[in-house]
């Protein structure tokens, strides 16, 4: 019977179709955060998110992959080579070859070698050259690693030696003569490289060579036990996956996905904290009257009228001025505790009146009459009967808890070590996004703390039938 | 010629469980200075009945069949501004059950009796007020009252103020829903009272809607017993009270305590159906004593039996 | 001679009314609602002693002062236990009779198995969100009765067959939503004597229910009285309820008894000038009484309880109003035959 009554309140919350895309929107939200805390590291933030090495090979400031679909033409795709075995290995030289099929106009940001954990017992020289579609060859870098077990990172952008290198080639082939300096200050080295000149009107330009290119890593040791743990060749494009990146080449998507937990525990933490500490005080408080009541009621009247921004605002910044406290305190649990703190109090006034009213309903006093303790019947009658007015309110009370995170973020005085959609925003906005026109970079964001909080609005809707049933279609 | 004429009224209510039929059929009349009492216990219909009588049934109920024609005008197909300014106050008015929480506690008693007055009649304010103060003067309070808020009267006094109210237009017809139960026995005496002065002086039609028949015998020419949805039983009160003949009046009235004598009580065994799903043929027969095979079978159609004393029974 | 289970001694009951801000400036002195002001009577062992009156009149707020769901702002309460609580040899069992000022709290459970109340509101005196199985249950589990579900579920088929629900598989699943009025009141009967009580108050138990079940939860009560031993102080404001089941019966107006006698003496010869409105008002189910205006002899409305009138209270209504009746309140006085009456007439 039970079970029907039950059903029958569910019916009722799915009779609105607002509910039902309320359902929907919570059930993928939890999805991400399910996928999130499945496959991706609970420590992101501090590990990846604020580690900028890690971002080092994504390119920097790039739309998403799938603006190529809107656009004519097609953005450089960032990609990266890699292979661990040499492709031919000859007594004194192992040569590693990647190979590179380069079918647009556009050139890359910059190309970068890394040549991950090199070891040897003898300092080996290793060469590095590019081999064009037109067949020729560009001998760019010769390095010698210091000591074993290093990795080297060679940025072809801005570096003398390759400039010089290619100063020479296009001297030596296409009889052109730009200085190497030349090269670093106009930024010709990719066009250099994949490129043919034309000459007109004295101009030099350059048409770019499409094809298959291959990089070349020669390690030359007589030494056997030299090698190249693995050898990367990335081409920094124009776009970068699902969601772009950010000044530090930070990929979005991974930090946008991220947010989803993290607005869900902020979210469902702080309310369902308020909401039973609320709906305590708010039953205390209507039970039992008197000199209770009144203690709780302008307890409740004062935390009512303090002002909640500013409030946490303070808190924060108290946090970030104090070492001690920084090294302690999690900004998050802050604002979650501030947050409670004011909310709860909204709740019980609330609460109380309802219980007020409940409380004169005779099958209260019939329980006093058979001997029931105030216990008792606040757990056993009064709770049930507040509990779905509760449960909407914590619906409600979701949304806020994640709206003044993406606010405290958006004013920079959130939790850093753990990424959420406000602090996204509010790199954006530090860097200028606005100005750019880097809307990847803030669209998503403001719209994810959108639809969280619509989510729970409309769960909240739907709900309020089940709570006034005055609502209800019959 | 009848003031009142309602022929095989219907009022359902269409909720998400099933229509629940609260007036199936009903056909009654009320002729100039009558009284007619509705006699019904809860969930008999009589209250939608009444609210349907001044086209203001609540939804998700609807008035699906059947005519109320009110001096000569159907008052069902009437559309709802004409009903609006020429029917509903005017014609017939109403004093609602819980009428005590009916009075706006922010306004004079004077002014709210004003109102319905100056919205239907073009008539000065003052001449408006002079009104109320003759009908305030009628139902038995002081001329005062007009200047007094609604919490500054007693129960009694406030039911007084809603029947001069529902007098203030001098309709042709007075509804008066359960007008007397939130009221203390003397107090209900005292109203009772009022309304067989109002009945005398004025000549008025009124439709009480009780379930309590003692307050019937008090005021009522002619009397309708319902039960589940339907009249089944419709005569002069002293056809009714004295010779009842279907078994739920007489039941009813068997069950009534009384202060003068010790006489063993009886009841109604059993409990009013669920509307939605009434019992196939005689509503009444899972609770009647003399159920026949037919009663299981067929509904009885309401029959004379003499004396304008109609019956919807088998035994008849 | 017949024991008396319960002894009232004037008993009051007063509510302070919230002073207002200028009230407490002006340090006036704050005013009360007197409930129950002063009130006496007794109850014999099994009999039905009813309490009439109008609302407002304290016979409720007297019933939850005998039921100890309220403390008394005065007065005294003497019951007589027959059960646990009398074995208890202790100070506040005084000539076998419990004090309930001297009770202390822990004892408050014991009164609550022999002292229970039927509430008035089929509808509102069950939790809709608990079967009657489980509310029935309730006192059970309270009082730790019955070892295990299977004995607990025995005593709750047993009641429930006592208050004619049967078959009790029936309705121990059911919520009360899905019960009639006479139903629910039945529940209501049933939890006020799972415990088995000595004395139950019935505060207006079919006032709320339609006339043709109100006989029937009538006989149901005076049955389970012969088959249980059971007292009731029945509390009522209808005359011709009161009629059917009463043995001694006291009219109660603003606080006070003003008269109190067996039942059909009281009908026949009331004494008192309010007495003799309430039984002149109660309407009767005779056609012929529409030609006639009632005489009810009496004027006006009760006045707040809050503002008593001086000397008689009842004197601003009454018919026969002397100078007297304005000075001093009347003592209640015996006119002979148990027949109580405060009136300065007799």
């Amino acid at each position: 019977m039970k079970k029907l009554l039950r059903n029958e309140l569910l019916r009722i919350f799915l009779s609105s179709s607002i509910s039902k895309i309320g359902i929907i929107f919570l059930a993928i939200m939890i999805i991400a955060s399910a996928y999130v805390v499945m496959f991706m590291p609970l420590d992101f933030g501090l590990r990846y998110w604020n580690n900028p090495t890690f971002w080092a090979d994504y390119p920097k400031l790039v739309p998403p992959e799938w603006v190529n679909i809107f656009l004519g033409n097609k953005l450089l795709r960032h990609t990266i080579l890699i292979t661990e075995k040499p492709t031919l290995s000859l007594e004194d030289t192992k040569q590693y070859i990647l190979t590179y099929s380069h079918d647009t106009d556009q050139l890359p940001q910059t190309i970068v070698f890394k040549l991950n954990n090199i070891t040897f017992t003898y300092t080996p020289i290793i060469e590095l050259s590019v081999r064009r579609p037109d067949g020729r060859v560009i001998n760019l870098l010769v390095i010698q690693p210091l000591t074993s077990g290093v990795s080297e990172r060679v940025d072809l952008s801005g570096r003398l030696e390759v400039a010089v290198a290619l100063s020479r080639f296009l001297k030596d082939e296409f009889n052109v003569s730009i200085s190497a300096t030349e090269v670093i200050q106009r930024k010709l080295e990719f066009k250099i490289l994949m490129g043919t000149p034309v000459i007109s009107n004295g101009y030099v330009d350059f048409k770019t060579l499409r094809g298959n290119y291959m990089f070349n890593v020669f390690l030359k040791s007589d030494d056997p036990t030299a090698r190249i743990g693995s050898v990367e060749v990335v081409i920094f494009g124009w776009c970068y996956g699902l969601m772009g990146t950010d000044h530090l080449g930070r990929d979005l998507s991974q930090a946008l996905l991220y947010g989803f937990p993290v607005a869900l525990l902020i979210g469902v933490v702080t309310s369902v904290i308020t909401a039973v500490v609320g709906a305590l005080a708010g039953v205390v408080s209507g039970y039992y009257g008197g000199i209770v009541d009144e203690v709780i009621q302008r307890l409740c009247d004062v935390l009512n009228n303090i002002p909640l921004l500013p409030l946490l605002i303070f808190f924060m910044f108290v946090i970030r001025m104090n070492e001690e406290l920084r090294r302690t305190v999690s900004p998050l649990a802050v604002i979650i505790i501030v947050l409670v703190v004011f909310s709860w109090a909204g709740i019980a006034i609330i609460v109380r009146s309802m219980v007020l009213s409940i409380k004169s309903q005779q099958f209260i006093e019939a329980s006093v009459a058979v001997g029931a303790s105030s216990i008792r019947i606040m757990f056993k009658h009064i709770l049930p009967q507040v509990a779905p007015f509760i449960f909407a309110q914590m619906m409600f009370l979701t949304p806020s808890a994640i709206l003044s995170e993406a606010a405290l973020s958006l004013l920079g005085l959130s939790d850093p070590s753990i990424p959420t959609w406000g602090q996204i925003l509010e790199s954006a906005f530090a860097n200028q996004a606005m100005y750019l026109g880097l809307w990847w970079w803030i669209v998503p964001p403001g719209l994810l703390i959108m639809y969280s909080a619509i989510t729970f609005v409309f769960i909240a809707q739907g709900l309020e039938p089940i709570v006034e049933p005055r609502l209800r279609k019959v | 010629m009848s003031l009142l004429d309602v022929k095989n009224l219907k009022i359902y209510y269409f909720t998400l469980k099933g229509v629940v039929r609260a007036v199936d059929d009903v056909s009654f009349n009320v002729r100039e200075g009558e009284v007619l009492g509705i006699a019904g216990e809860s969930g008999s219909g009589k209250s939608t009945l009444g609210y349907g009588l001044m086209r203001l049934v609540p939804p998700p109920g609807r008035i699906v069949g059947g005519n109320i024609v009110v001096s000569g005008r159907d008052i069902v197909s009437m559309d709802e501004g004409t009903l609006r300014r020429e029917i509903r106050w005017k014609v017939i008015s109403m004093i609602f059950q819980g009428a005590l929480n009916a009075l706006n506690p922010v306004y004079t008693i004077g002014k709210q009796l004003v109102e319905p007055i100056i919205f239907h009649e073009d008539v000065s304010l003052k001449e408006a007020y002079e009104r109320a103060a003759e009908m305030v003067k009628l139902v038995g309070l002081n001329e005062d009252v007009l200047r007094r808020y609604p919490h500054e009267l007693s129960g009694g006094m406030k039911q007084r103020v809603m029947i001069a109210m529902a007098l203030i237009l001098r309709p042709k017809i007075v509804i008066a829903d359960e007008p007397t139960t939130a009221l203390d026995v003397v107090i209900q005496a005292q109203i009772m009272n009022l309304f067989k002065k109002i009945k005398k002086e004025l000549n008025q039609s009124i439709i009480f809607i009780t379930h309590d028949l003692s307050l019937i015998a008090e005021i009522a020419d002619n009397v309708a017993v319902m039960y589940a949805g339907k009249i089944v039983e419709y005569g002069n009160s002293d056809n009714v009270f004295n010779t009842p003949k279907h078994p739920y009046t007489q039941g009813l009235l068997k069950s009534i305590p009384r202060l003068k004598s010790k006489e063993k009580l009886s009841w109604i065994p059993g409990t009013p159906p669920d509307l939605r799903n009434p019992p196939v043929g005689c509503r009444f027969h899972p609770r009647c004593p003399y159920v026949m095979d037919v009663c299981r079978r067929e509904e009885p159609p309401i029959k004379d039996v003499g004396g304008n004393h109609l019956v919807a029974c088998w035994l008849y | 001679m017949v024991d008396k289970i319960l002894i009232v001694e004037d008993l009051r009951k007063y509510y302070p009314i919230r002073r207002s801000l200028s009230e407490i400036l002006m340090f006036k002195r704050g005013r009360y609602v007197r409930a129950v002001d002063g009130v006496s009577f007794y109850v014999n062992d099994g009999e039905v002693y009813c309490i009439v009156g109008e609302s407002g009149c304290g016979k409720t707020t007297t019933g939850r002062l005998v039921t100890k769901l309220i403390e008394p702002t005065g007065g005294v309460i003497r019951y007589k236990p027959s059960s646990a609580l009398a074995r208890i040899n202790n100070e506040f069992v005084v000539g076998g009779y419990v004090d309930y000022r001297r009770l202390p709290k822990k004892y408050v459970k014991l009164l609550r198995r022999e002292v229970q109340i039927i509430f008035q509101d089929p509808y509102g005196s069950l939790d809709p969100r608990q079967t009657i199985y489980s509310i029935l249950e309730e006192p059970l589990v309270i009082h730790g009765i019955g070892n295990d579900r299977k004995e607990r579920e025995e005593l709750i088929f047993k009641v429930l067959e006592d208050v004619k629900l049967s078959p009790p598989e029936e309705f121990i699943n059911r919520y009360p939503h899905m019960l009639s009025g006479g139903q629910r009141q039945r529940v209501n009967i049933a939890r006020a004597l799972i415990l088995g009580p000595k004395l139950v108050v019935a505060d207006e138990p079919v006032s709320m229910l339609d006339v043709s079940v109100r006989a029937e939860i009538l006989q149901l009560m005076m049955d389970l009285k012969i088959s249980r031993g059971l007292t009731y102080v029945f509390i009522t404001h209808d005359l011709a309820v009161a009629n059917y089941i009463c043995d001694r019966v006291a009219v109660m107006y603003l606080g006070k008894i003003v008269e109190e006698a067996d039942m059909l003496k009281l009908v026949n010869e009331p004494l008192h000038p309010y007495t003799k409105a309430l039984i002149s008002a109660v309407p009767e189910p005779n056609p012929s009484n529409r030609f006639k205006i009632r005489e009810v002899p009496i004027v006006g409305e009760v006045p707040s309880a809050a503002a008593v009138p001086p000397g008689c209270r009842f004197h601003p209504r009454c018919p026969y109003v002397m100078d007297v009746c304005r000075r001093e309140e009347p003592p209640i006085k015996d006119v002979g035959g148990n027949h109580l009456v405060a009136c300065w007439l007799y």
